[in-house]
């Protein structure tokens, strides 16, 4: 039944020869922009290059994320879901032109998550090179409308129109290979506003500045106590605000998010946070709104979960070391709909989130491999008798 | 001035995006297709430009059967990555060695008819950020569709990248609309229904690259123009809308030395052809003006105006690939396809 371990290592030398087709991939869908809530470009890209590699079924679903299909040999198994998100920080008008060098590829996006995406919309031929067939569906989906704002609602959309039970899900990241993602946070992502108005009113002596009263929201949540157990943290992400540096700040804007895998405890930490807010607003006379742009709950596999357990097996066949840690992506949809998921990446790079993002080729087969060992392992029956813990 | 050229031989890149019609076509015809890359410090771009093309027209539908390069003596890593990347690598001076020495894109252009085998030869600049097969495929499948047609160009919508990571939507194509459009509406109107003239893209059978001469510089996309429209008319020749291209923006400077060599090559057609007489010599300098420490000063760049002749006329060329008795008929044929 493990036979497909062995096969990992030939496999990678057979991905390498299909380097170019490989790398294409990449850059043509990577090179499309694809900010939040505008993927459709790179949609276009993605559906016309599954087309172009022959999968059985090419199509978008009603929130159109777009989807291949191809048909395994047992009508009577469940799919087995491949899922990578299209969408990315950068906005249209950033340069999203790649150079590659002997082994890098660098530019806006291609760690989150033009390799992905492109290894994706790979798999089909990689398949017909291997010889691989599955005795499942392979659903190959490149989700919208994934990141900030976008509150992954392409996966949630995805899932709950999708009329047949899931086998079980792989969801791919360009970055690190080596990360195994099996269990999800709960978390609340917020954004607050503050607006202090222009006019001159008899409230205000002195003009509150918006950017010194997000600075006491700010010390007020770092005062909280957070538990250790069940683990928790406050992440304060973004700030912006202000207009030029001699002028007092009308408008700031601060973005955090909430994390901790006890629901409860998000949500204990989400009201006291409300409260300080509150409490701001009321001190300073000042317009705070508390806006909640994303709410996941906590899921999890347990390590000794079967298709943790053989992800790990495929890993250590290939020399990769596992990586675990919480993930809010996709993984946490799956998961908390009850299907045995669990979030690979295919390679190491630098400069995440920059323009000058920076991944090597080489870790690109081997990530592909573990991709494929893991749903061979999914095809093989590994999550048809688990239940989530 | 009659303007059915461009209503009959104009064509947008998705007309041909059905491959297995071209490599069925291709096979039928017994064609061989060589991919050109002229490069001079390339490293950026390179890697890109053959991955795709190798990936997309070799590997998965055998269209090209090589892809070179040409460099004239890149210093930075263009020619290590460019073999990396599977692609034959060439250095200019080391082709045809016995040859006096020259630089530039004609010059390379020019050598890569000695060392390439294909019946049809792609050139296309190595600096296309945006590189997509259908650069190569769209100006390969009017000449492989179509009898008549032995030179394809392309033309597209030029956005430039400005700064470091933006794009500006429109821009670009300066010295075709201020140098190239007013001469061809002066002295040859047909020619002005080609949209691009000078666009870096371009295809055509080695039957008339061998048989035209070559500029060595930027003159290069002129002349081969003229040359073949005199030839064997505009009949012979069809564009292909590429959509966009993306490309580096060059400074006013560069474009008016480019100017320089462009207005030099038409000039000299027109010599040659006996539809002008100049009384005095032209020079061969473009000056312009800097300002240093408040004095202008001149900056005086020579644009020889060097030019190869014809590949054919090369002995060790007709050495390699056909003996001179061959020759006549193959150029009939063109002529009659055009009839």
């Amino acid at each position: 039944m493990d036979g497909y371990l062995d096969k990992l290592q030939g496999f990678v030398d057979t991905i390498r020869s299909m380097k170019e087709t490989i790398i294409t991939n990449i850059v043509l869908i990577g090179q499309v922009p694809a900010p939040t809530f505008n993927e459709k470009r790179r949609t276009s890209v993605f559906m016309e290059r599954l087309a172009e590699f022959q999968v059985d079924e090419c199509t978008t679903d009603g929130y159109r994320n777009p989807i291949g299909i191809i048909k395994g040999t047992r009508e009577s198994k469940p799919p087995i879901f491949v899922v990578a998100h299209l969408d990315t920080i950068f906005g249209k008008d950033v340069d999203h032109y790649y150079t590659i060098q002997e082994n890098s590829i660098t530019g806006v996006g291609i760690m989150d998550n033009s390799v992905g995406v492109g290894v994706l919309v790979s798999l089909p031929e990689i398949f017909r090179k291997l010889n691989l067939s599955f005795e499942s569906d392979i659903v190959l989906a490149g989700v919208i409308q994934s990141l900030g704002k976008g509150n992954l609602r392409g996966i949630r959309h995805l899932l709950k129109t999708w009329a047949t039970p899931i086998r079980g899900a792989v969801c791919i990241e360009s970055a690190e290979l080596g990360r195994l993602n099996y269990y999800a946070d709960g978390m609340i992502r917020c954004e607050v506003d503050c607006n202090i108005s222009t006019a001159d009113g008899w409230e205000h002596k002195f003009k509150p500045n918006a950017i010194l009263v997000l600075n006491e929201v700010i010390n007020q949540i770092l005062k909280l106590r957070l538990p250790q157990k069940p683990r928790s943290r406050v992440i304060i992400g973004k700030i912006s605000g202000g207009y030029k540096h001699g002028t007092i700040a009308y408008d700031a804007t601060l973005g955090f998010e909430i994390q901790s895998n006890s629901d409860k405890m998000v949500k204990s930490i989400f009201n006291s946070i409300k409260d300080i807010i509150e409490g701001t607003s009321h001190e300073y006379e000042v317009d705070l709104k508390l806006k909640t742009l994303s709410n996941i709950h906590a899921a999890k596999l347990t390590f000794n979960n079967p298709l943790v357990k053989k992800t790990v097996a495929v890993m250590k066949k290939l020399d990769l070391t596992p990586v675990s840690g919480p993930s809010e992506s996709e993984l946490s949809i799956l998961l908390s709909r009850n299907i045995p998921a669990v979030t690979l990446g295919i390679t190491h790079g630098d400069n995440y989130h920059q323009p000058n993002a920076t991944v090597e080729i080489e870790p690109i087969f081997k990530g592909i491999a573990q991709i494929i060992g893991v749903i061979m392992a999914i095809d093989s029956g590994v999550c048809d008798e688990h239940q989530l813990d | 001035m009659n303007i059915s050229w461009i209503e009959k031989n104009t064509f947008h890149y998705s007309e041909f995006s059905d491959l297995h019609r071209l490599v069925d076509e291709k096979q039928r015809k017994n064609l061989k297709i060589s991919l050109c890359l002229p490069t001079l410090n390339e490293e950026k771009t390179i890697a890109k430009e053959i991955l795709i093309m190798k990936s997309e027209l070799m590997t998965r539908y055998p269209i090209l059967d090589e892809i070179v390069v040409v460099d004239s003596g890149s210093t930075d890593k263009t020619r290590e990555i460019a073999s990396a990347y599977g692609a034959d690598v060439f250095e200019a001076e080391k082709i045809l060695p016995h040859l006096e020495k020259f630089k530039g894109k004609g010059e390379n252009l020019w050598k890569a008819l000695y060392i390439t085998k294909g019946d049809i030869i792609v050139y296309l600049d190595a600096d296309i950020k945006n590189i997509h097969h259908r650069f190569a495929y769209a100006l390969l499948g009017p000449l492989i569709l179509y009898d008549n047609i032995k030179y394809v160009k392309a033309f597209y919508d030029r956005p430039i990248a400005i700064g470091k990571n933006k794009i500006r939507p429109t821009g670009g194509g300066r010295v075709t609309e201020l140098v190239i459009r007013p001469l061809f509406s002066l002295f040859f109107p047909e020619l002005t229904q080609i949209l691009q003239p000078l666009s870096g893209e371009y295809a055509g059978y080695r039957e008339l690259f061998e048989a035209i001469p070559f500029p060595i510089g930027y003159g290069i996309e002129t002349s081969m123009i003229l040359d073949i429209y005199e030839k064997w008319g505009l009949d012979v020749i069809a564009q292909v809308d590429l959509d966009k291209r993306i490309h580096r923006n060059r400074d006013t400077r560069a474009l008016g030395r480019m100017s320089f060599a462009i207005l030099q090559t038409f000039i000299n057609r027109k010599k040659k052809l006996g539809l002008v007489d100049y009384k005095e010599k032209l020079y061969s300098e473009m000056i312009q003006f800097n300002l240093v420490k408040n004095k202008f000063e001149p900056d005086i760049y020579e644009i020889k105006g060097h030019e190869r002749p014809p590949m054919i006329e090369i002995p060790a060329y007709q050495e390699k690939f056909k003996k001179p008795d061959d020759l006549t008929p193959l150029h009939e044929n063109i002529v009659e396809a055009t009839l």
